[in-house]
């Protein structure tokens, strides 16, 4: 597996906000489990998104977790972020899960991987909505679908997203308009 | 020479907005997108609200975070301690509910049978 995202590209406007916890954890492995706590959600969230299962999701977590902390001391400065880097290794580790798998997500999201911190009562209003999204975002090819979850559960930014995927930064906004306006005429039609 | 921005690179723009918080309708106005892509970014919207959730079994949590902090050396704090301790304990006051009901069970049966072996 290869930790370091691909050719490394100087970030033009903002200081990485994960450094100083890199650079802690770095000197101190104990320091990584503020880097754990703040990115486990988003991880998971990746790969269940585009796995499908909570099982394989977990599965996928684990190793990039560990993986990750194995490789902290590899991380440089040097212009991919730390959460890019670190969605690297998800997506590598992605990739290794649907290879073992030998096919690509077959198993619908259901209800019971919806927000669980709302009430019910909200969550049954938002149901059909989120059945029609969930099957909008199903239906994209899988490309279009890891921009879409890497920005919108992740929150990386296209610069990121590039770096996790091995594009530019210019493909990604084009991959994800073109998500978008697939998203919406399915949810049109 | 300042170049023109594409759709695509206005989308983003006005996406970037939208997560930091700004109204979609101001964030598509800021970002200059065309009236034919608004609905691209209330698509954003959409999927915004409806994928950002924390899906992750507190016991998952747990496990990780000591496989974790065992290769580590140092025992880490969970973020939620507090859904793991209600969770134990709710899980062991069904335990000792269902092995009391059982002993109660077996009680009542064996006194029964004590009560019509001497009837006879």
């Amino acid at each position: 597996m290869t930790a370091q995202p691909g050719p490394a590209r100087r970030r033009a406007v903002d200081p990485d906000p994960d450094l100083a916890d890199v650079r802690a954890a770095q000197r101190d492995r104990a320091a990584f489990g503020e880097l754990y706590r703040r990115y486990l959600d988003r991880v998971y969230g990746y790969a269940f998104y585009l796995l499908g299962d909570h099982h394989d999701a977990e599965d996928v977590t684990e190793r990039t977790f560990l993986a990750a902390l194995g490789a902290i001391d590899t991380f440089r400065d040097e212009g991919a972020s730390f959460r890019a880097w670190l969605f690297r290794i998800a997506h590598n580790q992605l990739v290794n899960a649907l290879r073992a798998r030998g096919r690509h997500r077959s198993t619908s999201l259901d209800a019971d991987s919806m927000a669980t911190d709302d009430d019910p009562a909200l969550l049954a209003g938002r149901a059909e909505e989120w059945r029609r999204l969930r099957r909008a975002l199903d239906r994209l090819p899988d490309d279009r679908r890891q921009v879409i979850v890497l920005r919108f559960v992740d929150g990386l930014t296209a610069r990121e997203i590039g770096a996790v995927l091995g594009r530019s930064e210019g493909a990604v906004r084009v991959l994800q308009h073109r998500a978008l306006r697939q998203v919406a005429e399915l949810l049109d039609g | 020479m300042t170049s023109h921005p594409t759709r695509a690179e206005r989308l983003d723009r006005a996406i970037e907005g939208m997560l930091g918080g700004t109204p979609s309708t101001t964030a598509a106005a800021q970002a200059g997108m065309e009236a034919a892509d608004r609905s691209l970014l209330d698509a954003a919207a959409a999927l915004r609200g409806a994928l950002a959730s924390s899906l992750v079994a507190p016991r998952f949590e747990a496990r990780l975070g000591a496989r974790l902090s065992g290769v580590a050396g140092t025992p880490w704090l969970l973020r939620h301690p507090g859904r793991l301790i209600v969770t134990g304990a709710v899980g062991s006051a069904v335990g000792v509910g269902v092995t009391a009901y059982a002993v109660w069970r077996s009680s009542r049966r064996s006194s029964g049978v004590a009560h019509r072996l001497l009837q006879r």
